[in-house]
């Protein structure tokens, strides 16, 4: 992975000691709340319900396990010895002090990592596919071009003032596991005619109040063109986004109201004045980045049979939380947030250093993070499955959950959120409570639940197989129900099926269109095929005829 | 006086920040950009004593035909939040070539000065009750930087076009 050199340590060490001026001044009375917000949310620091929040940057999702390790450190000894992943493959700490920010911080920059940009009207931690660099699918790594992309984003003095938050994502396989779609900008590896990598340029994608799925306005952008062409877009973006209402702020509204077309001219046209300035790429850049995600050395192993004669838990957690992996004789491991008693993406400090010393065994001494709220190991030798099995299970980290209805994405909601309009974690037990019988869910198959407490759709309600939303009507909370949403390969929006639902029937309106799903199924078809065959009609009648 | 600040010292201005539809003053003046437009249209005496002010909303581009012996730009700041002076900083620097002063004015804040230094600007007039030692101090916050840029500061070690 990445190593810092003496520029990126520098500049780290330079941030941390600029915010503990900036905290210091704050609380001396020098700088007002309103000035010192825009400050403190350029280093990820929100003022939440309870406390502030930090929310630490994982750029595109990649943990050594000395940095996971620190995660554990800061948990317990700045906050209440757990953290929470995100959707973006950040964590949060919901407890610290804001005194205490800066020296997490400090703490932070021992391990290379940081907390810069993770919130505010900037260009946010750039992510990628979970699986990069393993996937059997890959047309090739996409994380070399996330860091190059993080460090041109770091401290980038036009785009620091942007109309709104700025999100993008890299996927190197066909499959989109990055979200890229709903993303201010996607960018999609492909391969030219020369054989040589670049990337295919999707603009305008996003959740929020307005859900958009990106427009491709470069099919094919040759990789040392990368920075100056992110650079045109973010420079028109930064003139002519609206800047007069925070809800339409976003990129997607300014490719809407421009058009397409006339977006892409403005953008090529600026690209044409810069794209041979210094921002262009020279291969010796790209290679040493590159260097730093070679290949690990992998044992020459051959495929096995991980599971012949072992007990069914195992067999079961095999098939669900592990996936293929590009090398013979290993396997992806899916470490499951998603225990029925805990909120989505919560981890403990002792999960964290237990999970850092199990990888450290057992597979490359990485961790990733995922959009959906999990962990991974990514390396782990098929021989040693068993092993990694036991070892989670002790943990509690292996609920054999992935993938289906249980592991849920969600918000923190009301219970933490300042900005939420119900609760969602509440509902992640009503549906853990409901569906408990995992034979019910290996039934069901794919099946991905993704719920936010409001309109922000932190939660990406919009592009869940089934959506929740959080809605306040009259001081009461309610949850509006969508189905048909992905963010995979062919994404779509979801479709709103009737009325929101009361707080206590959420679980059981889950149960009606499943019941749908399951009657009208052909061979084989997952929950969102059937709702994309059926349209969403036959499950608006069973949910709302049911209540005359 | 004004004070501003310029080459990390606290100087004395006299320029004169011209409302909309003024004429140009017996002294160095500032003047919105349609009124400099016209002014310099017109023919003034002596181009040296004025200077324009952008709006976010302004092209600098407009200025294009005056960057040679146009004395001062004043990129107004309405709010913190404001992003496009920035943009507008760096194409006057590095897409048309003005080398006159560049100034920030407005709701300019000291936690800013690093982030316009960089883009271009030289001078900053703060807004109120802004400690002009805090400011300085700013200039010297970061030795390194990734990006390339038109700054006058010290040669930051950069990534990009070393």
């Amino acid at each position: 992975m990445y190593r810092y050199d003496t520029l990126d340590q520098t500049l780290v060490a330079e941030r941390v000691a600029q915010f503990r001026d900036q905290t210091q001044r704050f609380l001396a009375g020098t700088l007002s709340e309103d000035e010192f917000r825009p400050l403190r949310l350029r280093n990820g620091l929100y003022i939440q319900k309870h406390a502030p929040m930090l929310r630490v940057a994982v750029p595109y999702g990649l943990l050594s396990t000395r940095q996971l390790r620190m995660l554990a450190h800061l948990a317990r000894k700045y906050d209440r010895n757990y953290g929470h992943f995100t959707t973006r493959q950040n964590i949060q700490y919901n407890w610290p002090a804001l005194k205490d920010v800066p020296d997490m911080l400090a703490d932070l920059a021992t391990v290379e990592m940081h907390a810069i940009q993770t919130s505010g009207n900037c260009i946010r931690n750039v992510t990628a596919d979970h699986f990069a660099g393993i996937a059997p699918d890959e047309i090739d790594d996409p994380r070399p071009y996330c860091e190059i992309i993080r460090q041109w984003s770091t401290l980038h003095p036009e785009f620091n003032y942007l109309p709104r938050k700025f999100k993008i994502a890299v996927t190197g396989s066909p499959a989109d596991r990055a979200a890229s779609e709903v993303h201010d900008i996607g960018l999609h590896m492909r391969r030219g005619p020369d054989g040589q990598v670049g990337f295919e340029v999707l603009v305008g994608g996003g959740l929020g109040r307005t859900p958009i799925i990106g427009k491709v306005i470069r099919e094919f952008l040759p990789r040392e063109h990368l920075l100056s062409y992110l650079e045109a877009i973010l420079r028109i973006y930064n003139q002519e986004g609206r800047r007069d209402n925070m809800y339409k702020a976003r990129i997607k509204i300014l490719v809407k109201a421009k058009g397409e077309q006339a977006f892409r001219d403005a953008v090529e046209q600026e690209w044409a004045l810069i794209r041979d300035s210094a921002l262009r790429l020279d291969t010796a850049e790209i290679d040493r980045v590159r260097a730093f995600f070679a290949p690990l050395p992998y044992e020459p192993l051959a495929d096995i049979d991980a599971t012949a004669g072992r007990e069914a838990a195992y067999v079961a957690w095999y098939r669900h939380n592990t996936r293929a992996h590009k090398m013979p004789g290993y396997r992806a491991v899916v470490v499951s947030l998603k225990a029925p008693d805990i909120a989505p993406g919560d981890i403990t400090a002792d999960q964290m250093d237990a999970l850092a010393d199990l990888a450290d065994r057992v597979s490359s001494g990485q961790v990733r993070t995922t959009h959906d709220q999990n962990l991974i190991l990514g390396e782990v030798r098929q021989q040693d499955l068993y092993e990694t099995w036991q070892g989670l299970t002790t943990l509690g980290l292996a609920t054999p959950n992935i993938g289906t209805l249980t592991d849920m994405i969600c918000c923190p909601g009301l219970d933490f959120c300042s900005l939420a309009n119900a609760g969602s974690i509440g509902i992640a037990k009503q549906i853990n409570d409901r569906f408990s019988d995992i034979d019910y869910l290996y039934d069901l198959g794919p099946l991905e639940i993704k719920m936010s407490g409001c309109m922000n759709a932190c939660g990406h309600h919009h592009v869940g197989h089934i959506g929740i939303l959080g809605v306040d009507k009259h001081g009461e909370e309610w949850y509006q129900i969508t189905i048909g949403g992905s963010a995979s390969g062919t994404s779509s929006l979801g479709t709103v099926i009737g009325p929101s639902v009361g707080k206590a029937d959420v679980a059981d309106t889950i149960a009606k269109l499943l019941d749908v799903y399951v009657s009208q199924r052909r061979e084989a078809e997952t929950f969102l095929d059937t709702v994309r065959r059926i349209g969403v009609e036959p499950f608006r009648e069973r949910v709302y005829a049911a209540s005359h | 006086m004004r004070q501003v600040i310029k080459g990390r010292q606290v100087v004395g201005d006299d320029w004169i920040y011209a409302e909309k539809d003024c004429a140009p003053t017996g002294g160095r003046t500032v003047l919105p950009l349609a009124d400099f437009l016209a002014a310099r249209a017109a023919g003034v005496a002596d181009a040296a004593s004025l200077g324009v002010k952008l709006l976010p909303a302004d092209d600098e581009a407009a200025l294009e035909p005056y960057l040679a012996d146009l004395p001062l730009v004043a990129v107004e700041f309405p709010s913190t939040g404001e992003g496009r002076g920035y943009t507008q900083a760096r194409l006057l620097r590095e897409r048309h070539g003005y080398r006159g002063e560049l100034r920030a004015i407005g709701a300019v804040r000291v936690d800013q000065i690093w982030f316009l230094a960089r883009c271009g600007f030289d001078v900053f007039d703060l807004a109120g009750g802004e400690d002009p030692a805090v400011a300085i101090a700013q200039l010297e916050r970061f030795s390194v930087v990734y990006q390339p840029g038109p700054d006058g500061l010290t040669q930051p070690r950069r990534r990009y076009g070393a």
